[in-house]
């Protein structure tokens, strides 16, 4: 951690966000759709294990940042095991997971 | 360090109790609805009364404390710091087990048949208790996670039927963009820590720099950004315009009574959110901290850095949702889609009280948000029960129906004039409250009272054109059956009792009824006790 540049990490963060904020707006496949938001849910983890370790170099009791991301990584996986039972309910109902396709509600 | 007394979660327990008992007898084979149904109701109902016990005995201005913060307490799961009990989260805890109650009451009148019994109430049990442990939160971090655990429960209860294409589209939709607003929470959550060290929030934003440097040379940039995904992530959860645009469709789609959950209930999560997160650097930029043994290079202000651009943002965002959502819900010619964008219009005026973050404003939001469950969860359990006789959602179809159908259009055209704002009903004490306090503040404030008054003008229209339709248009002879697309998904109540709605669907309506007009009629306690826990809030942050 000594070695390489917060802002290096920080940079990546960014970065990772960017590509899943980006895959979320352009994305019509849910299953791609799903990365995208892990992506994006990973940047913040990312950041928490990075700026954890920055706290926790200057006092030794600070651990929230690890604490925090490993919560993160339980919430994340919980979320994509919602979004495969939508996707599986979704691809029986109409055989296609296609989000483009899904238009019936709007007027 | 001292442990709150595990009879403050109480509710909580019997919250999570009923959920498990309800799963554990659905996986024994023991799959009843009325039995689902009753646990359900009977541990909201013993949950509520816990919290109204907590708030009626604890003294209303010193249950407990928010922790000093500090930023060298580690995070774990047995310091105290992680959760608080406040008088202003007590009341939203009773505000939100109100709405799972009258949505529980009402549920009990499906038709016992319905498959999915189990996982509705069992995902409604979860979901309130997420938002009860939200409304305790004194950390950042624990906050997102408990509004995560009602999100994840709302997204599978919007599609449980899992044969309804509607209600699953609705799904995909909730759930792509909660899982984005989660996201966008954490990110901005992990700026925050960046700059500040800590996820407390009574640390957050209060100007008390800590100890050591911020890593990225303490740019005060690095939270305001911080503060901007906050502002954005759970800006979806409030449907705040411009994020508003999936509650629409959500609330279209998903089964009446799950609408009523999400409007009544769910959203004012995000509403206590933005409240805990964002009045914090608010008020810090309005009072004058002193540093223990005065301005030192370890402790130093940052004050007013934040608090008034918070202030202009929440303003601009109050007038552009309460007027957006005014002028799309004249547009409508759908009954639940009408009903969706006078909620995002109503969340606009609860942002006022954000914005003027003093404590009249703060109570008269938080009043407008008690007066909001039984406005909007009353209206969409309305809709639900009217399903039920062949009417759909589309408002034309609505011809006649209060004279057809007279005690439920009685109470529909009550909700609409509290949701109008007409005296005598909840709906104007609260408006009344929220517009006096912005016009007290003085200052640009005056604005913000007079773009609510001028929204509750408009909105009048809307809500007279659906009570000109109930009562003076005579449905057609022979009208056409209601086509097969808009039948509200899982809904329609079963065997036909007390007017052919259900005996607990109609004792939710005629609570939500009585309440709209006992509590406009006769407001003081509650207003009252929402003055001192805004005043406690106030002088807690």
């Amino acid at each position: 951690m000594t070695d390489l540049p917060l802002a290096g990490f920080v940079a990546v963060s960014a970065v990772l966000l960017g590509i899943g904020l980006f895959g979320i707006l352009t994305r019509r496949n849910f299953i791609l759709l799903l990365i995208a938001i892990e992506v994006a849910m990973n940047s913040a983890i990312l950041n928490f294990v990075v700026f954890g370790s920055y706290w926790n170099s200057i006092s030794a009791s600070s651990v929230e940042g690890q604490s925090v991301a490993v919560v993160l990584i339980g919430l994340a996986a919980t979320e994509v095991a919602v979004g495969l039972a939508i996707v599986l309910a979704l691809n029986r109902s109409r055989g296609s997971i296609n989000v483009a396709e899904a238009t019936t509600l709007r007027l | 360090m001292t442990a709150l007394p595990w009879t403050l979660f109480a509710p909580e327990l019997f919250l999570l109790g009923a959920a498990l008992l309800v799963f554990l007898l659905d996986s024994l084979g023991i799959r009843r609805l009325e039995l689902f149904g009753g646990l359900a109701t009977v541990g909201i109902s013993i949950a509520l009364l816990g919290v109204l016990a907590d708030l009626r005995f604890a003294p209303l201005a010193g249950l407990a404390t928010v922790p000093a913060g500090n930023v060298d307490v580690p995070w774990s799961p047995l310091n105290a710091s992680l959760v608080v009990v406040t008088s202003f989260g007590l009341i939203f805890q009773a505000i939100f087990l109100t709405s799972a109650l009258l949505v529980a009451l009402a549920s009990l009148s499906r038709r016992s048949d319905e498959k999915g019994a189990a996982i509705f109430f069992g995902l409604l049990l979860f979901a309130t208790l997420g938002m009860t442990l939200a409304a305790l939160a004194a950390d950042l971090i624990y906050l997102l996670l408990a509004i995560e655990v009602t999100g994840i429960s709302t997204y599978l209860l919007v599609g449980y039927t899992r044969r309804d294409a509607r209600g699953l589209e609705a799904a995909m939709k909730f759930y792509i963009i909660g899982a984005l607003s989660a996201a966008l929470s954490f990110f901005g959550a992990s700026l925050l820590y960046a700059y500040y060290g800590t996820t407390n929030l009574a640390t957050l934003g209060t100007g008390f720099v800590s100890m050591f440097p911020s890593p990225l040379g303490g740019a005060t940039g690095i939270a305001f950004l911080g503060y901007g995904f906050l502002l954005v992530g759970i800006g979806f959860k409030v449907t705040a315009v411009p994020f508003h645009a999936w509650a629409v469709d959500v609330y279209d789609g998903a089964p009446s009574d799950v609408s009523a959950f999400l409007a009544g209930g769910s959203k004012k999560v995000g509403l206590f959110a933005y409240f805990v997160v964002f009045l914090v650097p608010i008020l810090a930029s309005q009072t004058t901290f002193v540093c223990p043994g005065g301005p030192t290079p370890t402790c130093h202000y940052l004050h007013s850095t934040f608090g008034i651009p918070l202030q202009v943002l929440f303003g601009l965002l109050a007038v552009v949702t309460m007027t957006a959502g005014n002028v799309l819900a004249l547009m409508q010619t759908e009954m639940k889609r009408m009903l969706a964008y006078s909620s995002i219009s109503q969340a606009g005026y609860m942002l006022i009280g954000l914005a003027v973050a003093t404590s009249p404003a703060i109570a008269g939001a938080t009043l407008q948000i008690f007066a909001h469950v039984f406005m909007k969860t009353g209206a969409f359990l309305v809709v639900a029960a009217v399903a039920g006789f062949g009417i759909g959602s589309r408002i034309e179809e609505w011809k006649g129906v209060g004279l057809r159908h007279r005690w439920l259009g009685a109470s529909f055209a009550a909700m609409l004039l509290s949701l109008a704002g007409i005296p005598l009903t909840v709906g104007f004490v609260s408006k009344f409250v929220l517009f006096s306090a912005a016009v007290q503040a003085q200052g640009w404030f005056v604005w913000l009272a007079v773009a609510g008054l001028l929204n509750s003008a408009l909105s009048v229209f809307y809500y007279a054109r659906v009570l000109r339709v109930m009562y003076m248009e005579r449905p057609e002879v022979g009208s056409a059956p209601v086509p097969a697309g808009a039948v509200v998904g899982g809904s329609d109540p079963p065997a036909l009792t007390l007017g052919g709605i259900g005996v607990g669907r109609a004792t939710a309506i005629g609570l939500a009824t009585a309440a709209v007009f006992a509590f406009g009629v006769y407001p003081q306690p509650v207003l009252a006790g929402l003055q001192m826990a805004a005043d406690h809030l106030v002088q807690l942050l």
